[in-house]
């Protein structure tokens, strides 16, 4: 580092006339004072402005957006809990998981059981399943179609017991239970498909 | 016994009657005679009615022709009387059981060899014979040695399985073929577990809460 001539330090200080100085160094005390002048000045910041304009620009998120990220901002959450009542919440779940709320669904006896019956029909109107278990009457059993896609579904109580069955497409239409792994001819030219009920309460 | 007797002899008429009566307006009306006569046959043999009934109307259901019906009837009829030779043949005394004629004829038809069927009904008493007999015969279906097939299931009985749990055994060893290994190994592997074979899933709450019984007939 050069050091700086004592003299230059007297004009600045104002001790001494610039005149008094050689050109070198009045040459010198002027590049210091312009230099100090840009130090004075404020610094211009030329990219703050148009980042807050954009911001302000910017249009203000919708509601949902704002909630998303409400929901999606990580939060601290402190409960304060009595270990009883957690205790207490235990036994609440338990008791609802395990032991059967009222009266749901039919009575099953002792020598009945559950038949679940499953095809897969697009596009039909109506699909019943008749057997055995109900005299080939067709109509008594209806599937439906609760999703409206194609699968149409029942659950019926049957007597344990083997059945033969078929379902009745649109009326007219029979099918076998291709879900069905056991089948048998018909003797009327086509195979009925076997369903085995076994008793509920095993 | 008296009462007893005339009972008896009250029965076959009335099971007769009242399979005219439910056949009656469910098939074509030129086959109600023929089938009547086989029904009444039946009756006087001893042979269960209600098979006969069933396939009766199974065809009128699929709106099939009156000589078609009977012809399908008189089938039914020569099955129940093989069932019925069958088990007097392996053992049973006669006069065979309705029920047990039943689930003979239904083994015949899911294609089980007669003499598998024989061992069967020889080597087990009545009550799980008919659970059994679903068991062979769905083993069978799945390409089983018949033979093969019934050791499993009369040794499955004879490790204390009771006759719910025999459609498990078939289900267990349809299982291990799934997982790859070939029929005598799938038996040998379920024989080796007898009597621990996975339970078959009871009905979930959400199936029994949605269970219905069907409609009833209209009067």
């Amino acid at each position: 580092m050069n050091a700086i001539d004592p003299r230059i330090h007297q004009v600045l200080d104002g001790e001494l006339a610039p005149g008094a100085l050689s050109t070198e160094l009045r040459r010198s005390v002027e590049r210091l004072v312009t230099a100090v002048a840009l130090l004075a000045a404020p610094l211009p910041l030329p990219s703050l402005e148009p980042r807050v304009m954009a911001l302000i620009r910017r249009p203000v998120p919708s509601r949902a957006r704002r909630l998303l990220r409400w929901l999606a901002t990580p939060r601290s959450v402190t409960f304060r809990v009595r270990p009883v009542w957690s205790l207490a919440f235990a036994a609440v779940v338990a008791m609802l998981t395990l032991v059967p709320i009222g009266h749901e669904g039919p009575d099953i006896g002792e020598h009945e059981g559950i038949a679940q019956f499953v095809g897969r029909f697009p596009g039909a109107q109506s699909v019943h399943v008749v057997g055995s278990f109900n005299d080939w009457r067709p109509g008594s059993i209806a599937l439906e179609d609760v999703d409206q896609d194609g699968l149409w579904r029942a659950t019926v109580v049957l007597p344990t017991g083997a059945y033969e069955y078929m379902f009745v497409v649109d009326g007219e239409r029979w099918v076998p239970d291709h879900l069905a792994e056991r089948l048998v001819s018909d003797e009327f030219g086509r195979e009925n498909s076997i369903v085995i009920v076994r008793p509920a309460r095993r | 016994m008296r009462l007893w007797l005339g009972l008896a002899l009250l029965a076959g008429p009335l099971a007769a009657q009242s399979a005219r009566a439910r056949l009656e307006g469910r098939v074509p009306g030129a086959a109600v005679p023929a089938l009547d006569s086989l029904v009444q046959q039946a009756v006087a043999e001893g042979l269960p009615t209600e098979p006969l009934i069933q396939k009766a109307l199974e065809g009128g259901a699929k709106q099939v022709t009156a000589p078609r019906i009977v012809a399908a009837v008189q089938l039914s009829l020569g099955q129940l009387r093989a069932a019925r030779d069958l088990l007097i043949r392996a053992g049973d005394e006669p006069p065979v059981t309705p029920g047990e004629v039943t689930t003979v004829a239904w083994a015949l038809r899911r294609d089980l060899p007669a003499p598998v069927v024989e061992r069967v009904v020889a080597a087990l008493p009545r009550p799980p014979r008919a659970s059994a007999m679903h068991a062979v015969a769905d083993l069978a279906a799945h390409r089983f040695d018949p033979d093969s097939a019934a050791d499993l299931i009369i040794a499955a009985i004879g490790r204390g399985l009771v006759r719910e749990r025999l459609l498990d055994v078939s289900a267990a060893a349809a299982h291990e073929l799934q997982r790859g290994h070939t029929h005598a190994e799938a038996l040998a592997l379920v024989r080796q577990a007898l009597p621990n074979v996975p339970a078959s899933p009871k009905p979930t709450r959400s199936a029994v809460a949605r269970a219905r019984r069907p409609a009833a007939p209209p009067p």
